[in-house]
């Protein structure tokens, strides 16, 4: 009995070792519509995308080509007001900002500059262009970021539409190497981004 | 059993007492030292590799003026022959810190330079920065932690003991690293008694720390550590130990030059750019502390501007009001400065004072319009 138990503890952990329940990552076919980030917010991808397990809070996931260090496309769906963009590093030393439903459009991009820069512990991080744009059938933000991690000499470009719906917000990011890798992924971001709708609230 | 335990309590009450804690003499000065040893030669090496990665580093600030600014200062500090074997690198890192390695690399952040107020004030980091360089502490602290962790891995075969010799081996390394440190002040205090520098203003950075620390913590809701006991883990002397310490021994000094109106002068073009950086910290209560400070005496148009978009940024219908206050008040003092009419726009739109925010978002853009949000402001005041 003993030998049973032990034999399918075993089972247990390999099966728990090999099972996409661990890391919850799964492959996103193109050409049909998904529901993402636990939301009603859905889009429709033009080609294959890996879908992270890990996600950066509760109300988000990633996505990516290539591992997310060289391409991660995050989407944030309805972060409420009191949260933070994303789950905190410590919430007693480097506590994030939170959004808040009185935000102006023009507050989103310095809301996501902020949280970056405490969470990367960088200084160097720039919005490059900021312009009005329609997403989800309503007033938008789309901007342009670049930055860098904690002494790390990759430069990094991000792109992102966000807008604010009922009080909540609901933004696509994109973030990739400035070399090669940014250039090379955008369009299919920027496809992706025209492709979102959001469900009735 | 008992007298192998008696060597380790020997061994290890050798490594917990590294030195005498009086002030130490000005060690003597060779010109381009040379490491020396295995051991240094090894640490030196490692530390010219990370310098040739430094010196490429997109962090550093690329400014000669202000580098040599800073070199001059430490010059002035420790002595011109002295401070020739030092290479000043000025780092943008937003937070109070500063480093040195064996190999005379000297890494200043700028959150440093953003909250020392005077010349004096600075070199006294500089000097104790300098000070551990000059007494080779990097090479004195690898030889202990390397003797502390042998002593910690073969206290395995001491059976019961092994524990508490294990634990009193690895707290020996923190406190071998905080013995540096007190060192490396009361080193620091006798360049500047030598200096034409105050030796009172090393003691007055650490009660701004204190002071700031306080801040940031009632800003957070948090509990201040000011009176917190020296941590197990702790590399330095508590900022109330080294502000006490270093208070005491400058007491009876003459005091000399601060240089404050110097300082302000020549890092001044900078402290707009770390007063941005400081703002996105997230971090109310601390940066209202410091803008205070920097506010001793008198209120710029650069920091009311700063004040407004702490206040701004905090978001509250209170903070909203107060914040178009001090935008309004840094354009009494500077009427061409549109960016504070972009904050004092946007501090109103939120405030839902829709006509006066339309009004201040024009003529930020009657200002300014190239600006690069030029575009999306203008639709918000054409909704």
């Amino acid at each position: 009995m003993r030998h049973i138990v032990r034999s399918a503890m075993c089972l247990f952990a390999i099966v728990s070792m090999a099972s996409p329940a661990l890391a919850g990552n799964a492959l996103i076919t193109p050409g049909t519509p998904v529901s993402v980030a636990k939301s009603g917010l859905t889009v429709t991808p033009d080609r294959e995308w890996n879908k992270l397990g890990a996600r950066p809070g509760r109300n988000s996931e990633t996505w990516t080509l290539d591992g997310d260090e060289l391409n991660g496309l995050n989407f944030y769906g309805g972060i409420q007001s009191g949260k933070t963009l994303f789950r905190e590093v410590s919430k007693r030393t480097k506590p994030l900002p939170h959004f808040s439903t009185t935000m102006l459009l023009t507050d989103i991009p310095e809301f996501l500059e902020d949280s970056y820069r405490i969470a990367l512990g960088t200084s160097l991080f720039s919005i490059d262009a900021i312009e009005p744009v329609q997403f989800l059938g309503t007033k938008a933000v789309h901007f342009v970021y670049s930055f860098r991690r904690d002494q790390e000499d990759i430069s990094r470009k991000g792109d992102a539409t966000a807008t604010i719906i009922g009080g909540k917000l609901f933004m696509i990011t994109f973030e990739a190497p400035t070399v090669h890798y940014f250039g090379r992924d955008i369009e299919s971001y920027r496809h992706l981004v025209g492709t979102a709708r959001l469900a009735t609230l | 059993m008992k007298k192998r335990l008696a060597a380790v309590a020997v061994a290890l009450a050798g490594l917990a007492a590294p030195g005498a804690t009086a002030v130490p003499e000005l060690p003597p000065y060779a010109e381009a030292y040379q490491p020396q040893g295995t051991d240094e030669r090894g640490i030196w090496m490692l530390a010219d590799e990370d310098e040739r990665v430094l010196r490429d580093s997109k962090f550093l600030i690329g400014d000669p003026a202000l580098r040599d600014y800073v070199t001059a200062i430490l010059c002035r500090t420790v002595g011109r022959d002295r401070c020739h074997g030092v290479r000043i690198y000025i780092l943008r890192v937003a937070a109070f810190n500063a480093n040195m390695t064996p190999n005379g690399t000297m890494q200043i952040w700028s959150g440093l330079l953003l909250r020392v107020r005077s010349e004096a004030e600075l070199a006294a980091v500089l000097g104790h920065e300098f000070a551990h360089f000059e007494l080779r502490h990097g090479l004195a602290g690898f030889r202990h932690q390397r003797a502390a962790l042998d002593i910690a891995a073969w206290a395995g075969f001491l059976g019961q003991y092994g524990g508490a010799v294990r634990q009193g081996a690895m707290g020996s390394i923190y406190q071998f690293s905080r013995e540096q440190e007190r060192q490396a002040d009361l080193l620091s205090l006798k360049y500047l008694k030598q200096s034409p520098y105050s030796a009172q203003a090393a003691a007055h950075i650490w009660e701004r720390m204190m002071a700031e620390a306080d801040a940031t913590a009632l800003g957070r809701k948090q509990k201040s550590t000011r009176y917190n006991r020296v941590p197990y883990f702790a590399t330095h002397p508590t900022n109330l130990d080294r502000a006490t310490y270093l208070a005491d021994l400058a007491r009876d000094v003459p005091a000399r030059t601060e240089g404050d109106a110097a300082y302000v002068d020549r890092v001044g073009t900078w402290r707009r750019e770390f007063l941005a950086d400081q703002l996105k910290l997230n971090d109310f209560g601390g940066t209202e502390y410091l803008l205070g400070q920097l506010a001793a005496s008198g209120w710029s148009a650069d920091l009311l501007y700063a004040r407004g978009e702490l206040y701004r940024m905090r978001g509250h219908p209170r903070d909203l009001a107060a914040a178009a206050d001090f935008y309004r008040a840094a354009l009494a003092k500077q009427a061409e400065l549109p960016e504070a009419y972009r904050g004092l726009g946007l501090a109103l739109l939120r405030n839902q004072q829709r006509a006066q925010g339309c009004e201040a978002i024009q003529h930020y853009l009657a200002l300014h319009p190239s600006a690069p949000d030029a575009a999306m402001l203008s639709t918000m005041i054409s909704q």
